[in-house]
């Protein structure tokens, strides 16, 4: 199989880009060296090699399977949890005194999209398990972290989260999932909770699943819901977990794609006793369960974009073998067949993958760097508050973007392979599953896209993407001081403004108090703002790689990188930022088509 | 029980080769640099003696500076402290010197190194260590066992096996299946930025000169032959490979 991703455009965001090293002078990173984050990811490589790899297909073969009520997963699950449990890497991003080491998110991101780009299905069940450990441990109580959080480090337990259900999926005001108080503080939990991601397995001794549910007498709506560690085995007098928690198995969705990771419909408290311990307060636990739901929105941004450079690296190594054909200017039958990747339209496939991947992991990579910004400058501090905002905005574009780009450009990938793409043959059909999940995961683009334009913009008289704009404006100012870089600045100064305009036309509507109209192709506005956010990412990509290309004097690999990072930038500019033009057409369009009037004809 | 373990630091099995100064030296620019993967299981088996019966690890590289980040993630993955010759590791014998002029220097048990580096795969080091310090060696072990003073040690030779026994100390040149490769840890990467690592200059003179390095011609096209024309193969095999 092709190589998965680039190492080289990985150190080149990490070191040359955001500057990551910059994070060791504050007290809190402190204790790193630059060494040491190569380090971190040259592990992820040895287990993405070791385990991850070699086990992509088979365990897309050999699905989970629910027997007698147990689920049985791929044997290789087992090995990967035991070396990331064992390597540390399940709690690194924690602080010491949680059992973690306080690595930079970035860097652990960095870690997980190498990992991802092996094996993108094996990877939920350590990253499920991250989040759900760290939810205790900014949560909960002394008891829960010591008990639960400190064994899911290690890897000896796993978690989940259970918010949706057979009635509530993205509307969790809905959840009917009852906790009863019992005399000795705990809670006796009763309801059916769907699509659970790693919620029963073979893998680790016990499963810690956080369930949302409403304490008897709760209010309505979201106000009502609180968090429970509901525990597959729960303790005996001993202290052994060793008693049955009456979580039950109903059944196992076979999925599109992720198949080696089985989604559960779990049942608790068919039997009357399925013990919970609540998490923090009653009635908060929609506000504890949004941080782990925020850290999985740009995992799943993330996921999209490992599984699409996995896709991009396996078609641009096909293209480079694969001859048919020849060059559009050669009619000389004669001559040997030319590569694909000498087809225009084939080169335009594999550039689009390219400047998806790179610019979208650039976003990312800037996300998880501005995380570990409000960690260093302290969360109440001047500098801390604008990196928490520009997160909160762009968190949703950052899942949202990347899942929906991250589908199309495997799906590019797959066309790239022709009719072999099609086939179990080639890995690309198991990637075009697998991806499709990323627009749905986490909130769909739908809910996103509500989300991005009628809180995200609005909120706090528009202060986050004021910020955001300013940054832009100050990386376009930048570009401007390099004579090649000119044009592409004044392209994304002028898709600034007219996404401004659009934005303001749109709040013109709101303020007349229609929301359905205001809010009625949201979607596709959120489009417009991750393509122009990616055009920014590709800019300061592109400013970069100049300035390099100026003072580093570089030959061999390290030209062709440099000046394959222009292109691409050019490329995504001239291909991609170019569609914002009918996107506000139509954003700014009177002509309202979507919303249900019974003047209209029916669909 | 103490263990030196030699290390290469070496490019990546992928790398691009290349060469600078009219062919005369290896072109670094851009190649990502590993520990010499047969070292691996030379430490990793190190390691693992180590943690059944205690004693201490100590990692040893010939090389210039460039080779640090190598050593610490030896550091990472379980060896004590490191020592660096601050030289250009050029042939097997001026490698063999540095080495036996450190272990004679400590009373080692062992000294684990890969059967072989896979820059030069020379594969002489571990003999002529042997040979400096006048203690056995042997290549390529596939198993090592320590009893006490005894080391029971499994090797490859051609067509087979050979179970042995030996007295300590020893010279041993690793290859798999000896130990599992071991995978950093977090706490490894932590603490082993305070692990010592003592830089010295070496001894002896370095006798040889790289005249020129070469690369293998580079392949030719493929050519294929539709399954029913093998009178072509034939012919293709005798008059232009010339192999037949």
């Amino acid at each position: 199989m092709a190589k998965q991703y680039s190492r080289r455009n990985l150190d080149f965001l990490l070191k040359e880009v955001i500057q990551v090293d910059q994070l060791i002078k504050y007290p809190y990173f402190q204790d790193y060296t630059p060494d040491m984050f190569d380090m971190v990811l040259d592990t992820a490589e040895e287990i993405a090699d070791k385990i991850l790899r070699p086990s992509y297909i088979d365990s897309d073969r050999k699905q989970p399977e629910l027997i007698n009520g147990k689920t049985k997963v791929h044997p290789a699950v087992k090995d990967y949890v035991k070396a990331m449990g064992d390597s540390g890497m399940i709690g690194a991003i924690f602080p010491y005194e949680d059992g973690g080491q306080q690595l930079p998110t970035v860097i652990g991101a960095a870690n997980e999209f190498i990992r991802g780009a092996a094996h993108n299905s094996f990877v939920m069940f350590t990253g499920l398990t991250t989040g759900t450990a760290h939810l205790i441990l900014s949560f909960g109580s002394e008891k829960l972290k010591e008990t639960f959080a400190s064994r899911m480090i290690t890897g000896e337990w796993s978690g989940t989260m259970c918010l949706t259900e057979p009635q509530a999926g993205s509307s969790l005001s809905d959840v009917v999932t009852t906790a009863s108080p019992q005399a000795d503080g705990s809670f006796k939990i009763k309801g059916q909770k769907v699509f659970i991601s790693a919620g029963d397995h073979d893998v680790t001794g016990n499963i810690i699943n956080l369930v949302l549910a409403r304490i008897d007498g709760a209010p309505l709506g979201t106000k009502g819901i609180s968090l429970f560690v509901v525990p597959k085995y729960r303790a005996d007098d001993q202290g052994n977990f060793s008693i049955d928690n009456d979580v039950v198995s109903t059944g196992i969705y076979h999925k599109m794609g992720q198949k080696a990771t089985p989604a559960m419909h779990l049942t608790f408290g068919d039997k009357d006793d399925s013990v919970g311990y609540l998490v923090g307060e009653p009635h908060k636990g929609l506000q504890y369960m949004f941080q782990m739901m925020n850290e999985a929105r740009l995992g799943v941004g993330m996921g999209a974009t490992y599984i699409a450079s996995s896709a991009y690296y396996a078609s641009l190594e096909y293209a480079k073998e694969r001859p048919q054909g020849r060059r559009l200017n050669n009619r000389n039958l004669e001559e040997e067949q030319t590569f694909i990747i000498n087809h225009p339209d084939v080169k335009r496939m594999l550039l689009s993958q390219k400047a998806m991947v790179e610019g979208c992991l650039g976003l990312l990579l800037e996300c998880y760097f501005w995380e570990d910004m409000i960690h260093a400058s302290g969360a109440k501090s001047e500098e801390g508050q604008r990196y928490q905002m520009l997160l909160d905005l762009l968190t949703t574009v950052a899942k949202t973007y990347p899942a929906e780009s991250g589908i199309k450009s495997v799906n590019e990938g797959l066309q790239v392979f022709g009719g072999y793409g099609y086939t179990e043959d080639f890995p690309l059909e198991q990637m075009a599953r697998d991806v499709r999940i990323m627009s749905i995961y986490e909130g769909t683009t739908g809910i996103h896209s509500l989300n991005l334009l009628g809180r995200g913009i609005t909120f706090q008289g528009g202060k986050a993407p004021q910020l955001l704009f300013a940054e832009m404006i100050g990386t376009i100012k930048e570009a401007q001081t390099h004579d090649d870089l000119v044009p592409y600045a004044e392209k994304l100064e002028k898709e600034l403004g007219r996404l401004q305009k659009v934005t303001m036309h749109l709040l013109g509507i709101a303020e007349k108090g229609d929301n359905e109209v205001f809010l009625s192709d949201a979607n596709l506005y959120m489009e417009f703002f991750g393509i122009v956010t990616v055009a920014w990412q590709w800019l300061k990509q592109g400013i970069v790689a100049k300035t390099a290309l100026v003072t580093k004097n570089p030959t061999g690999d390290e030209l062709a990188f440099y000046e394959s990072k222009i292109h691409t930038m050019k490329f995504y500019f001239h291909y991609e930022l170019v569609k914002t033009l009918s996107l506000s057409v139509r954003l700014t369009d009177p002509e309202v088509l979507t919303i249900s009037n019974e003047m209209q004809p029916a669909i | 029980m103490k263990i030196l373990v030699c290390i290469t630091n070496v490019p990546d099995t992928t790398a691009k080769i290349s060469f600078t100064d009219s062919d005369t030296k290896f072109n670094k620019a851009g190649v990502t640099y590993i520990c010499g993967p047969y070292d691996d299981y030379a430490l990793s088996r190190a390691v693992e003696l180590k943690e059944q019966s205690g004693g201490t690890v100590t990692v040893l590289n010939v090389g210039e500076a460039d080779s640090e980040q190598v050593i610490r993630k030896c550091l990472a993955i379980g060896a004590d402290d490191a020592i660096r010759v601050n030289c250009e590791p050029t042939d097997s014998y001026f490698v063999a010197q540095q080495i036996a002029a450190i272990a004679s220097q400590e009373n080692y048990d062992l000294i684990l190194m890969g059967r072989e580096s896979i820059d030069f795969n020379g594969g002489v080091v571990h003999g002529l260590v042997g040979e400096m310090l006048g203690i056995p060696s042997l290549s390529p072990v596939m198993k090592l066992d320590i009893d006490g003073k005894t080391a029971r040690i499994t090797r490859e030779i051609e067509g087979g096996k050979e179970d042995i026994e030996a007295t300590l100390p020893l010279v041993l040149g690793c290859q798999e299946p000896i130990a599992e490769w071991k995978i950093p840890n977090m706490r490894g990467i932590m603490t082993a930025r305070t692990k010592p690592l003592k830089v010295v200059e070496p001894t002896g003179d370095d006798l040889t000169v790289t005249r020129k390095f070469e690369l293998p011609a580079p392949k030719g096209a493929v050519k294929m032959i539709a399954a029913d024309e093998v009178e072509k193969l034939v012919d293709l095999l005798k008059n232009e490979a010339k192999v037949l």
